[in-house]
């Protein structure tokens, strides 16, 4: 029944924050002045539950100092502390205890049951505060429930965790997440920051961090509990600590071991034909309702269709029957034979296995603590040749000598990521899911000769073969070295005067190789080829220094403040190189050097970015008599994006907090144990921006401005204005006010967390388009827009108990109404940043959300001739098609029917998390929830309306249009019909809400009689899930989506372009501690 | 007390620490962040920086690189001056590009429509912008540092920009008449299209070019003297000016360089020697396996018109010829002469004239330089196939020729998506052909029909100088029209006898050699409105066709409006300014 410590980073030193000075000795050597502390003890005991349970994992820590043990499963610790010190127990669902020493050496402890995490003291920014003190809106996540799934990345874990958090990640291992808070406040990133261990990062996959290695996680949802971070923190903060020392002198080891299978949620297979002939039948009535002659080549007579003996070779004409199979020549003369049906779904995706190992040694002693560990996770995926794998090590060391302290958390890490089943381009088409993986049944995998098949008749379109896609990416693997960590060194000045130093760094370097191969199989055969690789590095440095003090007055008045100052510089640079036609695709040879290919393709590039920040701040806190509490802050920030005139941006924040339960009134109140309300204001800055956009810029390529200006092959060089700079660049401001309230009743079992706040971002950061007339140069990157946010958060939490085991329950909800208010002045609108085949679905326009699809709104089919007559003007109208409504009753049907016809953005989403202990057994499940967002199905121009000659799904034989049938699903098959289907309208949308058994899990502690302190569990992750939508996965990754002006995939959400789709995995552990 | 003054000493001590720490960084530029590879306007204040300017200029007279418009910027027009006309489909399938669907059958007023059209703006345009900025630098450096560019180099750079700024205002001038005009002294880009005179400016830029060019130049893609005075001709027969056209062109073609070539198979080539002809006025000089590791200088707005599948190209059947248009080649089996002069049922054929069908009939030469059919070489590929075809049904059993270069040329790219269907060929933009029937057509309007008589019979004597045959090297790809390898075709052509004395018997004469010579080079539909005859025509043409191709019986019906494109709406949106659009709406949209 260990369980996992909350929010505890045990290294800091209590209410004192570590103030970052910065680790110059000098400095310290300067100030080095101070008085004795008092005399060391060493102290230990056993902490039992009322019931007289050992409690194993209890954080015991010597009160305003950073030393602190947790207790080993026979509930023991040791703690060397001063003789007049305090000691603080804590452990979730236990009330705190803070005990005097007073001088003895050994202090057992009993905890009283409480949901009331009051006295737990977690980190909010440079400093730790008691949860009872904190009157911003900050979350802690619970990470022993979080332990229980297998994403590599922490961040996936997130998803229905905290109210008001959202996560987006698509099922292809090792993939990018996309977390945000408080849904969406600017047209560029809206990734939250993350600190970790104190050193900021904004990075969307966060592979490389074990999350075994996770002690806590903090969410700073609003502006007065985010604003100490000023830039960057617009978007909400994610603090994460890693654990930082063990309990007891002698090394506890840990061994984690878990392995799992996981499958694809749902396969194409589950709604697409499979059978050859019943596909010639869409083909046959699609043709034959548009009055054209029936495609014979592949099938032959259409009243008598058959599988042909052969798709290739083809005249375009008439069915092959027989080829002979000797003259087949690679790549030249290739034989493909007919298939019954195949099941392409089936050729790619398969069980895929996971498996993670975590090796871990803590402890702790006089003067020092630490954790170290390795971890080695093996991710395969569910598509053919895909995998990640990530090998990490952590040292985190700390060690105290009198007044100081010095140490470090260091992250090394390496990742590899094999398979390039990404992202599809901007057509739905790319990767080897888009369309692809719509190639028709009658296509075979592999041809006569062995080699992979495609489609190559005519009316066979032009699919890729996604195993060979796959195939030929087998060997493109990307590798990411990563260095992270900090090292810092802390002074105590004065009893309640702290200086700390801290330098972080973030060293990434990355290298990806891939390879094109020739494609003669397609029906748009490439005979070209290619390898390419790419290196890029990226070098990251915070250095802070804080001073903190903290002071009682008068017994009642508490005042902590904090100074500090931080410097950020980042840069970063980017190679990369390619060449084309491969004398040998030899795996060994794949080099970019002449010799190898054709030297003329030879292509080397490189690219790089530089920025930095440098900020002051200040903070602080008082309550009277931890009843009236008062915060404020303030930061002043400086970065190098800007305009040299707007460099500068003050964010500053207040939050008053009133608990109530602490009043006299109060006091014979047996309801409420715990009542505070809370009320926020703050200011947050924003510059995610590209560096350097503050001049003009100009280049050229040999694509676009270089010219044959001589005839022939030889190109001179050319230039032109690449982008528009804007001098006058500013900070993004976003104001945020939030008021909550914090109810704890029912003597503590129960809790409930209130939170309503409105986010209104001003100046938004945003390249509006320029018209035509000034040319495509980028457009200068401008602060015009303005979005806001409002929105409820919530989460109820009970633990109860059921004959001798307990049981808990949270549940959190939120809700978000996001508003475009301006754009640039003059425009209404603009459009989404990628276009699909029939065009933009995606608009921004004021008064609504951003990225709402826009479209016209398909109002059911004609059901005849008259129908036909009745409607306004529409182009291609005809029985059986898609009517739209002519929404400003002109009488015609044209641009100016479209509107708003959906939102990606959810009305409620929702996380369930139970838990159950009994005995040696444990339960715990995770349910989450999304409700009332739409999803724009783009692979329907594909499954629905055979763009390209794709496959189709199978119900579009029986829920067709036909005449006389009213309970159509999809318009008549008509091959003429180029209307219904390209007119971008609501028939491509549905809703995309779902409920999501993310996770089961039971485990058993063995009896420890027989190994020590083992613990199995089987667990099942995304076992059901509940939807009405129709595609594939409800659950779609954000796009990658970039713009002249950065990322910019909260442009785009929403639509699906055949993701790779989530897994279910079933896995089974254990885990062991000695 | 003592405490806390100690405390307090040694809290400012800190802190001021701390802001001495703070403040190195803030001296020390810490803040300065200059763009990471990036040219500024300083570094290309110079020679090289202008003629580098200039150059990329040049680059949009094909321009789909970099804008993300697919094909309809490309140098030969085809999308609006072909598919919109009589003399091709889109071809390909219904469903691929159907942006080019609704240019198609005039549904000009969608969102796909919409976006091609915004492409040729912003196309047209981004020459005009890099033309300006040439003119831009270019004063500049003079004005700092007047020796850094000889006189003659100024003025020839200055006149080739002032050329190639009048040419992407008549690109879209031709689209949409109404347009604001752009000079290198705007700076505000939210013009008015109101009361704008746009011929004066191009002409005006073009006269001025003409002060300013040499005759000659030394890279065969510059414009001369004569390429300017050749244009201005051109702008001048578009907006009816006969008789000035009559003096440009009259001169172009007594004093300037170019002529026809010596046969049809040389003027879409791929081969290097022929390219850059006396017939080229101006083209793209397109370019492959030149370093581009996607091949996008090649003629990459050719790319989709070429046959499908079960060709040697492979993709992507785009660009189909019409029936109307193979019918239209027909002749006179006795006079040699256009059978649609004198026979009303020319256009009755509906089925494919494959070489079977044709083996016996009399066919202007050009029409297998032209149209890719069934059973006839194309070019040195072997013989067109219907499985070379994408959707039959559809697009019909034709495919675009004279874009496709020859096997022999070797003009074929190493690199790219599906790579053979990039080439180093050169596109046509203006060709001296084209000038001649220009100027016959200037003749015929003033009363001067024996001068248009001479000019179509110069070009029909060039046409009968070859045809297609079965050959395989550039010189035996083009036969005599009587060789007996071409079994596929009874190839005739007539001169026209003289005199002609019937204005309108000599318009329609010089009208039809029109349509034979220029078909498929994106010409037709601007010829179609600047006679003032496109309702008519394509009206007739729709109800026909569209028997024959089912797809086109969804056509809008061709009305008065169309003679303009749409001005894209959201350039319109754009050019907003205090409420109030500056770009004004075309009539009827």
């Amino acid at each position: 029944m260990q369980r996992m410590p909350q929010g505890r980073p045990p290294f800091r030193k209590g209410r004192f924050d570590f103030f970052r000075g910065v680790g110059m000795s000098l400095l310290f050597a300067l100030v080095l002045v101070g008085t004795a502390l008092g005399q060391q003890v060493q102290v230990s005991g056993i902490v039992t539950s009322v019931s007289g349970e050992f409690l194993a994992g209890v954080n015991v820590g010597v009160q305003r100092t950073d030393i602190r043990v947790t207790t080993d499963a026979g509930g023991r610790y040791a703690i060397t502390a001063p003789a007049d010190g305090v000691l603080v127990f804590s452990f979730i669902g236990y009330r705190a205890l803070a005990l005097n020493v007073a001088g003895r050496s050994i202090v057992d402890v009993v905890l009283e049951p409480a949901v009331a995490v009051l006295d737990e003291l977690i980190v909010t920014g440079y400093t730790e505060q008691r949860r009872a003190d904190i009157t911003g809106a900050v979350s802690s996540v619970d990470v022993a429930s979080m332990a229980k799934q297998s994403s590599a990345s922490v961040l996936q874990r997130l998803d229905g965790r905290v109210a008001g958090v959202t996560v987006d990640a698509s099922g292809s291992p090792g993939s990018r997440t996309t977390v945000r808070i408080r849904g969406v406040s600017s047209f560029q990133n809206n990734d939250p920051l993350y600190i970790i261990d104190g050193t900021p990062t904004e990075d969307t996959y966060i592979n490389w961090l074990n999350p075994n290695d996770i002690e806590s996680i903090q969410v700073l949802k609003d502006a007065s509990a985010a604003s100490i971070y000023g830039s960057r923190a617009t978007n909400g903060v994610v603090i994460i600590e890693t654990r930082k020392r063990g309990s007891s002198t002698t090394p506890r080891f840990t061994v984690d071991v878990k392995t799992g299978m996981a499958t694809p949620v749902r396969g194409y297979d589950d709604f697409l034909i499979l059978d050859a002939l019943d596909y010639h039948e869409i083909v046959k009535r699609s043709y034959e309702n548009a009055g054209l002659p029936v495609p014979t080549n592949v099938y032959g007579d259409p009243n008598n269709p058959t599988v042909p003996a052969y798709i290739w070779p083809n005249d375009g004409v008439n069915q092959t029957t027989t080829v002979d199979e000797n003259t087949y020549s690679f790549p030249n003369t290739l034989i493909m034979p007919g298939s019954a049906g195949t099941n392409w779904w089936d050729a790619v995706f398969d069980p895929a296995v996971v498996t993670d190992v975590n090796l871990g040694m803590s402890g702790s002693g006089e003067g020092h603590g630490y954790n170290v560990s390795l971890n080695y996770l093996n991710q395969q995926g569910t598509a053919a040749f895909n995998r990640f794998q990530r090998g990490s090590a952590r040292v985190n060391t700390q060690f105290e000598h009198g007044r100081f302290t010095v140490g470090e958390n260091l992250a090394v890490a390496f990742e590899q990521f094999v398979g390039g089943a990404g992202d599809p381009g901007g057509f739905a088409e790319g990767g080897i899911l888009g369309k692809n993986i719509l190639m028709q049944p009658v296509v075979p995998v592999y041809d006569v000769g062995g080699n992979f098949a495609a489609g190559k008749a005519v009316t066979l379109g032009n699919q890729s073969n996604p195993l060979k896609e796959a195939w030929a990416n087998k060997d493109d693997i990307g590798k990411n070295i990563k260095v992270f960590g900090n090292v810092f060194a802390g002074v105590t000045l004065a009893e309640e005067l702290q200086l700390t130093t801290k330098f972080g760094f973030n060293l990434n370097e990355q290298s990806i190789t891939g390879y094109d191969p020739i494609d003669p199989e397609l029906s748009e055969p490439s005979f070209s080829n290619g390898i390419n690789e790419s290196y890029s590095t990226f070098r990251d440095w915070t250095w802070s220094n804080t001073l903190s003090y903290s002071t009682t007055l008068a017994g009642r008045h508490e005042v902590d403040v904090l100074l500090g100052q931080e410097a950020n510089q980042n840069r970063s640079r980017f190679n990369a190189s390619s060449i084309n036609n491969l004398i040998t695709t030899d795996i060994n040879a794949r080099y970019i050097q002449d010799a190898i290919g054709d030297p003329d393709t030879k292509n080397v590039s490189s690219s790089g970015g530089t920025g930095a920040l440098l900020s002051f701040f200040g903070k602080v806190d008082y309550n009277y008599a931890q009843r009236y509490h008062l915060s404020a802050t303030v930061r002043r920030d400086g970065s190098s994006r800007l305009g040299p005139n707007n460099r500068w941006g003050t964010f500053p924040a207040f939050s008053v907090g009133w608990r109530m339960s602490q009043e006299p009134f109060m006091q014979d109140n047996q309801f409420f144990t715990n009542v505070m309300l809370r009320f926020g204001w703050g200011l947050t800055g924003n510059q995610s921006i590209p560096t350097g956009r503050i001049v003009s810029q100009f280049g050229g390529g040999r694509g676009d401005t270089f010219y044959a200006i001589q005839g022939g092959n030889t190109i001179a060089a050319g230039f032109r204005q690449t982008s528009l700079g804007n001098p006058d660049l500013k900070w993004e401001e976003n104001q945020s006010i939030n008021a909550g309230l914090d109810l704890e009743f029912f003597g503590g079992s129960t809790s409930l967390v209130i939170d309503v706040y409105q986010r209104e971002t001003d100046n938004l950061l945003f390249d509006p388009p320029t018209p035509g007339a000034a040319g495509v140069a980028a457009p200068p990157i401008v602060n015009i827009g303005k979005m806001k946010n409002r929105g409820i958060d919530f989460s109820l939490g009970y633990t109860g108990t059921v004959g001798a085991g307990t049981w808990s329950a949270s549940f959190n909800g939120s809700h978000y109404r996001n508003e475009i208010v301006r754009i640039d002045g003059v425009q209404d609108f603009f459009y989404g940043p990628i276009e699909t085949r029939y065009g933009n679905q995606v608009i921004n326009q004021i008064g609504y959300p951003i990225g709402s699809f826009y479209g016209l709104e398909a109002d059911g089919f004609f059901e005849d001739d008259a129908a036909v007559a009745a409607h306004a003007t529409q182009d291609g109208a005809a029985p059986g098609r898609i009517r739209f409504r002519d929404v400003n009753g002109d009488g015609q049907i044209n641009l100016e029917d479209r509107g708003i016809i959906g939102s990606p953005h959810p009305d409620f989403t929702a996380g369930l998390d139970l838990a159950l202990q009994m005995g040696a057994f444990d339960f715990s499940a995770t349910v989450f929830g999304t409700f009332g967002n739409e999803i724009f199905d783009v692979q329907k121009e594909f499954y629905v309306f055979r763009n390209f000659s794709t496959n189709v799904r199978s119900d579009l034989l029986t829920d067709s249009w036909e005449p006389g049938k009213t309970d159509a699903k999809y318009p008549r098959l008509d091959a003429n019909d180029t209307f219904s289907g390209q007119q971008i309208s609501s028939f491509y949308i549905e809703d995309g809400s779902y409920v999501r058994l993310r996770n089961l899990q039971i485990g058993y502690r063995v009896p420890q009689s027989f190994v020590p302190e083992t613990r199995v569990y089987v667990q099942a992750e995304n076992l059901f899930t509940i939807t009405g939508y129709s595609g594939l996965d409800p659950a779609l990754p954000a796009a990658s989506t970039f713009g002249a002006a950065g990322d910019i995939r909260d442009q785009y959400r929403g639509v699906d372009r055949g993701a790779y789709p989530s897994n279910k995995t079933i896995s089974i552990g254990i885990s062991a501690a000695f | 007390m003592m405490k806390a003054l100690y405390r307090s000493r040694l809290l400012s001590g800190t802190a001021f620490l701390i802001l001495v720490t703070g403040a190195t960084y803030a001296c020390g530029d810490f803040l300065e962040g200059a763009p990471q590879g990036a040219l500024d306007e300083q570094t290309l204040a110079n020679q090289a920086g202008v003629e580098g300017t200039l150059i990329a200029a040049y680059r949009v007279l094909d321009w789909n690189n970099g804008v993300g418009g697919d094909w309809g910027t490309a140098a030969s027009n085809w999308v609006w001056g072909d598919v919109t006309s009589d003399d091709s489909y889109k071809g390909s399938e219904a469903s691929d590009q159907p942006n080019v669907t609704d240019l198609e059958l005039y549904n000009w007023t969608t969102g796909q429509a919409e976006s091609y059209l915004n492409d040729k703006w912003r196309g047209s345009y981004e020459g005009v912008v890099r033309a300006n900025a040439t003119i831009k630098l270019l004063n500049a450096v003079v004005e700092n540092n007047p020796a850094e560019i000889s006189q003659a180099n100024q003025e020839r750079i200055r006149g080739e920009a002032l050329f190639l700024r009048a040419h992407f205002h008549f690109e879209a001038w031709r689209m949409w008449a109404n347009i604001p005009y752009y000079t290198e002294d705007d700076t505000d880009f939210r013009k008015s299209n109101v009361g704008v005179d746009p011929v004066a400016s191009i002409l005006s830029d073009l006269d001025q070019a003409i002060q300013l060019l040499p005759a000659t130049q030394n890279d065969v893609g510059r414009a001369t003297q004569w390429t300017a005075k050749a244009y201005k001709g051109r702008v001048q027969v578009y907006s009816g000016d006969y008789a000035g056209a009559i003096t440009t062109l009259g001169d172009v073609r007594t004093s300037g360089p170019y002529a026809l070539e010596q046969d049809f198979s040389r003027v879409w080539t791929g081969f290097q020697q022929y390219s850059n002809g006396p017939e080229t006025i101006l083209a793209y000089q397109a370019s492959a396996n030149d370093g581009e590791p996607d091949g996008n200088n090649a003629n990459y707005g050719e790319r989709l018109n070429f046959p499908h599948s079960g060709s040697p190209f492979g993709c992507c059947g785009f660009h189909q010829p019409t029936q109307n248009l193979v019918n239209f080649f027909a002749v006179d089996a006795v006079t040699g002469l256009p059978l649609a002069l004198t026979d009303p049922n020319w256009n009755a054929r509906d089925a494919n004239l494959d070489a079977t069908a044709s083996a016996a009939m009399a066919l202007d030469p050009r029409l297998d330089w032209t149209v890719g059919r069934d059973g006839v070489p194309y070019k040195d590929w072997g013989a067109h196939a219907p499985g070379w075809i994408r959707a039959p049904a559809y697009g019909g059993p034709y495919s675009a020729k004279k874009s496709a270069y020859e096997s022999a040329s070797g003009a074929v790219s190493n690199v790219g998506w599906v790579n053979t269907q990039l080439s180093s060929m050169n596109i046509h933009i203006y060709r001296y052909a084209d000038l001649l029937l220009l100027l016959a057509e200037a003749n015929v309007e003033a009363g001067s029909l024996e001068e248009a008589r001479a000019i179509v019979n110069e070009i029909r004597a060039r046409a009968g100088m070859a045809a297609q045959g079965p050959g395989t090297s550039s010189s035996n790809i083009a036969v005599a029209i009587n060789d007996p390898s071409t079994t596929w075709a009874d190839y005739q052509i007539g001169l026209y006898p003289g005199p002609w004395t019937d204005q309108a018997a000599a318009r329609t004469a010089v009208r039809y050699e029109r349509r034979l010579e220029l078909a498929m080079e994106g010409q037709r539909f601007f010829d179609l409105r600047r006679w003032g005859i496109a309702e008519q025509v394509l009206n007739a043409y729709l109800a026909v066709e569209g028997t024959r191709r089912p797809f086109l019986t969804a056509a809008t019906a061709f009305t008065a409006r169309y003679n303009l494109f749409p001005i894209p709406p959201i350039q319109i949106e754009l050019s907003r300014v205090e409420g109030e659009d500056r770009l004004q709406q075309n009539p009827g949209w």
